[in-house]
């Protein structure tokens, strides 16, 4: 297994595009230790998913589900 | 024109504590002033927030579905900022009211549902703080071992040794 596969945390083929804001433990897995979203090459989303899990971390930021920095 | 929204609230704990009910109208009483068909509002969850909000360590979350016309939004988010009560608001156009929500709103509605007292502030998480502190430890590894470069180096040496074992083996 090559390094760069191992990076990856989400799907590669965007199977579960359904993002939503209240499933904090889900999107925790694309948070770093210090609360940023992590890049779309670590999180291996396509383009639409990466935004979906974007709008989804900064809205459960805003209703404090989600620390901004840790 | 109506669109079906989903509004997430934070209520202050010290409110839910007088009286969950009388709370959760609250909410309800604030969309239906602005002519909004509630259709189903519920207790979501009670837990420690990611950062203090105007000195509330824990709240509680109130999860609405409800019809409105789009121009009445801005002066029912106006109106969750003017109300004391309420420590946050969101308000998103959803598509469709989820699975199961409706029944679990249903449930909260029996005149035999109650609510547990929400605990204060300073009462400690022994459970929640275990668990994160693993969570953050099994992160930090993965992290570790992908992220920086120093950290890098230690994992692939922490890798090669083994790799010569094999080779050797």
């Amino acid at each position: 297994m090559s390094k760069k596969e191992r990076s990856v945390i989400g799907s590669k083929n965007c199977d579960d595009p359904i993002i939503n804001y209240k499933e904090i433990e889900y999107l925790e897995k694309f948070l770093t230790p210090q609360g940023q979203i992590l890049s779309r090459r670590r999180t291996g989303f396509c383009a639409q998913c990466q935004k979906q899990l974007k709008k989804a971390i900064k809205n459960a930021r805003h209703v404090a589900l989600l620390p901004f920095v840790n | 024109m109506t669109q079906l929204y989903e509004a997430m609230v934070l209520l202050s704990n010290q409110t839910v504590r007088e009286d969950w009910r009388k709370a959760k109208g609250l909410v309800g009483d604030l969309l239906t002033k602005h002519n909004g068909t509630v259709k189903s509002l519920r207790r979501f969850d009670e837990r420690r927030l990611a950062y203090p909000i105007q000195g509330n360590l824990r709240a509680t979350y109130y999860l609405a579905y409800f019809e409105a016309d789009g121009q009445a939004i801005p002066g029912l988010r106006r109106d969750f900022e003017l109300t004391e009560q309420v420590l946050r608001n969101l308000i998103l156009a959803v598509d469709a009211i989820p699975e199961g929500e409706l029944a679990k709103a249903a449930e909260e509605e029996g005149a035999d549902y109650t609510v547990p007292e929400p605990p204060a502030d300073d009462e400690p998480e022994e459970e929640e703080v275990v668990a994160e502190s693993d969570d953050e430890d099994s992160d930090g590894d993965d992290e570790d071992g992908d992220g920086d470069d120093s950290d890098d180096d230690d994992s692939d040496s922490s890798a090669r040794p083994k790799k010569t074992e094999d080779a050797t083996a």
